[in-house]
């Protein structure tokens, strides 16, 4: 593990009455791709504008490379952000915007011309280098925006939704053109998106915000596979969540009681006692299904609602007699083996070690 | 024409209204505040002060006297011209409006896009022609022997005396007015939801009720102001009345420029042009009051 | 709206006669300045260019045409700077006192300009400034400005409110940033305030009599020869202003539309 770049220490925002961010308390590591992703209004790009000194703090510290950043003016940081809106200079080249930041810092004017020309290079964009900004298309003013700031090489990059404008094929090939930059590059990337997908493909970690507070720091796959509580479980989606009370618990695992049934979870670390509320999620893709009723373990008998495909990936949403929504995520070309049609009725199970038990918070 | 103003952006690092603002922000902030209160706050205080000054020998000397405001505020001539003045300027205002009106609504209803916008253009051009020229261009053609009364001959009727009549003062009027009234009744008109009128017209109201009923109550803020602002135009003008009206019933602002141009009574013209100012802006803050009153017609 | 033809084709005609009222003394005054009679009436006399020879022969006139440019270059120049600042200010700033703040700037329109007039011929003798130039170029600039802020206002609206972030994030304090980026992309606005503003001041009339003194502006020279006798040099001076004005317009006006196409790319 590397050694913290950015430290939010207690951090809290207010505007007015309203608390933006409650308080923060994470790092930033030194080379990691970190993605903060929530809903609109979680305080995810408020947080991003306070690193970038673009609002300050109302209580706690932040702190860059174990400076201070309070009171630091956002011109005398260097922590260039690429915006949601690209907040391109209309009224310049594409040369002229990425030698922006390079002139405000002084830096004579053939040094500058090298510089652009090695970033517009980098990004494939040098032959737009005398075009205006409004003629050139998303991706090229994205890739313009992107060579803008890292023109500045900076140790650290901000990213605040990016991709949002752009058509969804633009944005699987800005996400493998920001990977390997980044891991070209070797320095901090902070990212901000609502898009799951986006977060999970790209970070080494991610940060889950929900109204102004972190509800789970991890990688993708911990927070995929083992979410933190029912609010990361649910934004996550993809998940099947149950909640019931606890009816004995033994050594690793636990039985649960909930009204579609009674299942065993493996505990974890949590603190499990017998008669109270608890929770638990199963990937949707963990999920199997069987036309025969299977021979003990977790199970449950659903109905089958709709089928939604995306690719060769099938999502099935099912209901139990309870009423109860399941989903099940699998290979179309392993579905066809089953002639399923809606309304058809059919068996669920899972093992118990693809259980996870939820933090009541 | 207003609505982009106030509506600030919540700057970051200065989003506190209770922050103390820096040089760079007071930079900006300053120029205006030191401009517009030495040259104009100051010139209009110091009017309000003049009307209690002295005039001595044509000299004026600076004093707390109430013997202008009593001079003119006794006189019948002042009262007169008042009355006189608001009675015009009023004729001129419904004149203006009924007169705009269909103009406004065909440009508003019946005609394309295009044709609006350059009907618009067309009707900003006489703002920028000088009033005075365009004053003494009507003297011409309304004289005894002018263009109008020389056409009207062709057809055996006349002369008229258009000059130096009311009738010469509103055609004054109607030319610093219209262009104005037009643009704005159009652009509020052209504002309504078309879908609104369309409502109305397959509820069976017939076309006339519509307007009554429909178009007028939707459009009325911008009807005021429109009014208003013809009303302030023809309030304060002096060049109509002056030479098409031929000032035989002095208006208020003949009667500063006489009073100040002549004799340096200026303390005088003081106290007109403070009953002018108190009166315009009586009848603005009624005007803008009904205009923004929730009315029973409109929700 | 149900389309009834004789009425839409009534309604098309008054709109012509409205426009034919409001253009006929522009458009009369322009034939009566070619028109050889002293006193122009139908039938029209010979074409003449008698009164432009006139009006070109009078050094008073080519004074007053000088007065009237320096001033409106001048006013121009003022009005539009405080315009700036004021727009600026409202667009970035929220602070206590904005709304008696934008009062300030925007209520000298709604008064009348006899009584600036006399406000500003009183108070300019009172301080000593009345009878120069620079008296006329302070009281159009009062009278001005509050249409150079509206039309820099208008622009800022349209810009990207992350611009002015985007430029300190790259490193620009705000006096870079506004040199670098709020006045380029404020340029094309700023090109029209200076048109605009000029445009207005080179008409005004009332206020530049009153405290103009010996210095008269043109609109003043006519406001003295028209108040003397029927002259139509009048015409000639009034067509030449009008193409002036025209020209300040139609430039401003081209300012406006270059934005807003770059407007509609951006």
């Amino acid at each position: 593990m590397s050694k913290p770049l950015v430290v939010f220490d207690k951090v809290q925002k207010h505007f007015g009455d309203f608390v933006a961010v409650k308080e923060l308390d994470f790092e930033i590591r030194e080379g990691e791709f970190l993605a903060i992703m929530g809903p609109s209004g979680c305080g995810k790009t408020t947080t991003l504008r306070m690193l970038a000194g673009l609002e300050a703090p109302t209580f706690g510290e932040i702190r860059l490379n174990d400076r201070v950043m309070n009171d630091v003016a956002p011109h005398e940081r260097d922590t260039p952000l690429v915006w949601q809106s690209l907040a391109l200079f209309p009224f310049l080249t594409a040369r002229e915007n990425v030698e922006f930041g390079l002139k405000m810092r002084g830096v004579d004017k053939a040094e500058r011309k090298e510089r652009a020309f090695k970033w517009l290079d980098k990004m494939g964009i040098l032959e737009f280098e005398n075009r205006h900004i409004s003629t050139l298309s998303g991706g090229q003013k994205q890739r313009v925006a992107l060579a803008r700031s890292l023109v500045m090489e900076p140790q650290i990059l901000l990213l605040d939704e990016p991709l949002s404008a752009l058509d969804a094929h633009l944005v699987i090939r800005m996400q493998a053109v920001l990977t390997d930059l980044q891991r070209e590059l070797g320095i901090t990337f902070v990212y901000v998106t609502h898009s799951q997908s986006e977060a999970f493909a790209m970070a080494d970690r991610v940060i889950i915000m929900g109204k102004g507070e972190i509800g789970q720091i991890g990688t993708p796959k911990e927070i995929y596979r083992a979410p933190a509580n029912q609010f990361v479980a649910e934004f996550v989606g993809r998940n099947n969540i149950l909640a019931g009370k606890v009816k004995s618990v033994d050594g690793g695992t636990a039985r649960i009681t909930t009204p579609s049934g009674e299942f065993t979870v493996p505990t974890n670390e949590v603190n499990l006692v017998k008669d109270h509320n608890a929770s638990f999620v199963i990937s949707a893709d963990l999920v199997h299904i069987a036309t025969e009723e299977p021979d003990g373990g977790n199970k449950a008998y659903c109905k089958l609602i709709s089928e939604e495909f995306v690719g060769s990936m099938v999502t099935l949403f099912l209901e139990d007699a309870q009423g109860h929504e399941f989903k099940v995520q699998m290979q179309e070309r392993e579905l066809s083996k089953f002639d399923l049609h809606s309304g058809d009725e059919i068996w669920l199970s899972w093992d118990t070690q693809s259980a996870h038990v939820l933090n009541e918070s | 024409m207003a609505a982009p103003f106030s509506q600030t952006r919540e700057s970051p690092m200065s989003s506190n209204p209770e922050q103390r603002p820096n040089l760079y922000a007071l930079t900006w902030r300053l120029p205006i505040i030191f401009w517009q209160l030495i040259f104009f706050v100051g010139p209009v205080l110091f009017m309000v002060a003049m009307s209690f000054f002295l005039v001595k020998n044509y000299r004026m000397t600076e004093a707390f006297e109430f013997v202008n405001w009593s001079r003119m505020l006794t006189r019948g001539f002042f009262w007169d011209s008042y009355w006189y003045t608001i009675g015009i300027a009023t004729l001129s205002t419904v004149c203006a409006m009924c007169i705009a009106f269909p103009a406004a609504f065909a440009l508003a209803f019946r005609a394309s896009e295009s044709t609006q916008r350059w009907a618009i253009f067309l009707l900003i051009i006489p703002f920028f022609t000088s009033y005075l020229v365009r004053t003494f261009s009507w003297f011409v053609i309304l004289s005894e022997s002018g263009v109008v009364n020389a056409m009207l001959g062709y057809v055996g009727l006349g002369p008229y005396t258009m000059l130096n009549t009311n009738f010469g003062t509103l055609v004054g009027y109607m030319t610093l007015t219209l262009p104005l009234v037009v643009i704005l009744q159009t652009v509020t008109m052209a504002n309504i939801d078309k879908n609104l009128i369309e409502a109305a017209r397959n509820l069976g109201c017939s076309p006339l009720r519509t307007i009554w009923q429909v178009i007028i109550p939707l459009s009325k803020t911008g009807l005021i102001i429109a009014a208003i602002f013809c009303f302030i135009l023809s309030f304060g003008d002096f060049v109509a009345p002056f030479y098409l009206g031929g000032s035989q019933e002095p208006t208020l602002p003949i009667l500063i420029l006489d009073t100040t141009k002549s004799g340096q009574q200026w303390p005088r013209a003081a106290v007109v042009a403070i009953m002018m100012m108190v009166t315009l802006f009586a009848i603005a803050f009624t005007g803008i009051a009904l205009a923004y009153r929730k009315g029973k017609g409109a929700k | 709206m149900k389309q009834s033809r004789t009425l839409n084709v009534i309604l098309g005609l008054y709109v012509v006669l409205i426009f034919a009222f409001v253009f006929a003394p522009i458009i009369f005054s322009m034939i009566f300045s070619f028109n050889s009679q002293r006193f122009p009436t139908i039938p029209l006399g010979e074409f003449s260019t008698e009164w432009y020879a006139k009006v070109l022969a009078d050094p008073d006139i080519w004074k007053a045409a000088r007065n009237s440019l320096i001033v409106s270059c001048s006013t121009a120049v003022i009005a539009t700077f405080l315009g700036f600042c004021t727009a600026y200010s409202d667009f970035r700033y929220n602070f206590r006192f904005k709304g008696p703040y934008l009062a300030l700037i925007l209520l000298p329109p709604t008064i009348p300009l006899i009584i600036m007039a006399l406000a500003m011929l009183a108070w300019l003798s009172k301080i000593g400034m009345s009878g120069q130039l620079y008296s006329i170029i302070i009281a159009h600039s009062v009278l001005t400005a509050p249409f150079a802020m509206a039309v820099i206002r208008l622009r800022l609206n349209q810009m990207d409110p992350d611009l002015e972030s985007a430029a300190w994030n790259l490193g620009g304090s705000e006096w870079q940033t506004m040199r670098h980026v709020i006045v380029p992309f404020c340029k094309p606005a700023i090109f029209s305030s200076l048109f605009l503003t000029a445009a207005v001041s080179f008409d005004e009339f009332a206020v530049s009599w009153f405290v103009s003194g010996l210095n008269s502006t043109l609109p003043v020279v006519v406001l003295e020869i028209v108040q003397g006798n029927i002259d139509p040099q009048v015409n000639a001076i009034g067509t030449f202003v009008f193409l002036t004005s025209m020209t300040l317009v139609v430039l401003a006006q081209l300012f406006f539309a270059s934005r807003q196409i770059k407007g509609m790319h951006a």
